[in-house]
């Protein structure tokens, strides 16, 4: 299940695709589904230093948090530069909605 | 309190909860002998292992999604208040129980402020439910009268947590006011149980029987049941959950009839329908609190089948043979053991592999 540009990336091109592909690695545990394709990704920003995640959860007592930040930092890690810092950053706004699902996600829960 | 201490006093407080709940049908636990603290399990079974035990772990769950301190005052104040009542200081227990369901509620007002949206109200409704039933408990109500308030709080938080998952499915806002009604009349019928046990508590059985309905039709599991691995095997637990939740709906409404189906009524819905929650949820949910890395394989099916399998022996051979409840409530003990030691073998291979993984970076 990919889904084209499916979150905003600012920053090298040549990093994108393989950026794109680490994060479609990290899969929510109980629905099966990439982070991408369920759209917690708001957005990657890369810079010459620093490689930039914009996350959100679906819900604000979601416990596995902390989790897939640690999948996401372990996906990327292999992904960009050695030496480039990886940070994930947490957001609760705009709230997460089902709009934000692939096409593929959707049809995957019978939409 | 360290991580390890906190852990151990969990574990400790399920362990005894079991052996309590062993000894109601009769089977003392070997090597206990007549110690106090087995006679105290018995008496406060309930209260220990939904306070107690299930309590701590929601407590600390929810502690670790809002990450403030002082959330967890919540789930070190429902173990203490386990240890307590373990020790036979029913007071200082009771509440001890009622401030971490006070202090549980603080947290969830953190939540719903934090993102106010359906879930996270019926999360919070949910710990009203366990700080009302354990006012009832602290307060020394009949000794059935926080029951339905303590199954409400368990049953709430699944709930929300179900409901917040059907946002991936294609669902209008009738779905989302369908389960408040039901959810409603569940608390309606546990405020009610304390007045009239026996409409409250047919009331009661109603609403869990309509929940299960409402479960089975509309719950995502019913998508991922056709997903793979870990995400298939905790639909299969959650279905089966919903089994047993309808089980116990009808088994509350019989009791309201006066059929002596109260380990049913209790039983599938505690261990059939909570636990198997419990179970299938705790690839994800133990590492995320525990911060202890799993690997999941088919073996996670042994102690949830042996869950369900024991649980229908129970209630249903046992119902009219006294010998095979008691011989049922074992085999649930042994099942809980087996889930125990899958979890230990299951940390155990992630360390085997991964450290392997180490060895073989540094040898290349």
């Amino acid at each position: 299940m990919t889904s084209a540009s499916a979150f905003p990336f600012a920053g090298p091109a040549p990093l994108r695709r393989g950026i794109e592909a680490a994060l479609q690695r990290v899969v929510d545990p109980e629905l099966a589904l990439s982070i991408v394709d369920v759209g917690l990704v708001y957005g990657v920003t890369v810079t010459e230093t620093q490689a930039h995640v914009l996350l959100t959860m679906t819900s604000a007592a979601c416990p596995v948090v902390d989790l897939i930040i640690e999948d996401i930092e372990a996906e990327l890690d292999g992904a960009v530069p050695a030496g480039m810092t990886i940070q994930v950053e947490l957001t609760w706004a705009p709230p997460w909605s089902s709009d934000r699902m692939s096409e593929g996600a959707k049809r995957f829960m019978g939409w | 309190m360290t991580k390890p201490l906190f852990g151990l006093c969990v574990l400790t407080l399920l362990l005894a909860a079991v052996a309590g709940g062993l000894l109601r049908v009769g089977v003392v636990l070997p090597g206990a002998g007549d110690a106090p603290w087995l006679g105290y399990a018995g008496e406060f079974h309930a209260a220990l292992m939904i306070g107690g035990f299930l309590g701590s772990v929601i407590g600390l769950e929810r502690a670790m999604a809002v990450k403030r301190r002082l959330a967890f005052i919540a789930p070190l104040a429902s173990v203490l208040g386990g240890l307590c009542l373990l020790r036979g200081q029913a007071a200082a227990g009771a509440w001890l129980l009622v401030a971490a369901a006070a202090a549980f509620v603080i947290v969830n007002l953190v939540v719903v402020r934090r993102q106010f949206a359906a879930h996270t109200v019926l999360l919070l409704v949910g710990a009203l439910a366990w700080l009302a039933g354990n006012l009832l408990f602290a307060t020394g109500a009949r000794p059935a009268a926080p029951l339905p308030w303590w199954f409400a709080f368990l049953v709430m938080t699944i709930a929300a947590e179900r409901l917040e998952m059907t946002r991936v499915m294609r669902r209008g806002p009738e779905v989302g006011l369908l389960l408040f009604a039901v959810l409603a009349l569940m608390l309606a019928s546990a405020a009610w149980f304390v007045a009239s046990p026996a409409s409250g508590g047919l009331l009661f059985g109603i609403a869990l029987t309509l929940l299960a309905a409402w479960f089975g039709w509309f719950d995502v599991a019913r998508r991922t049941i056709y997903a793979h691995g870990l995400a298939r095997y905790m639909a299969v637990a959650l279905l089966g959950g919903y089994a047993w939740l309808a089980v116990a709906g009808l088994a509350w409404i019989g009791m309201a009839f006066g059929l002596p189906l109260r380990d049913t009524a209790l039983h599938a819905l505690g261990l059939g329908f909570v636990v198997s929650m419990m179970m299938g949820h705790a690839p994800v949910i133990l590492p995320a609190i525990a911060r202890v890395k799993l690997t999941f394989g088919g073996w996670f099916y042994a102690p949830l089948i042996a869950l369900h399998v024991s649980l229908a022996l129970r209630l249903g051979v046992g119902y009219t043979d006294l010998s095979w409840r008691a011989r049922g409530a074992v085999f649930n003990a042994a099942a809980l053991a087996l889930f125990i030691a899958t979890i230990a073998g299951a940390a155990w291979a992630w360390r085997h592999q991964h450290g392997a993984v180490r060895v073989r970076e540094i040898h290349s």
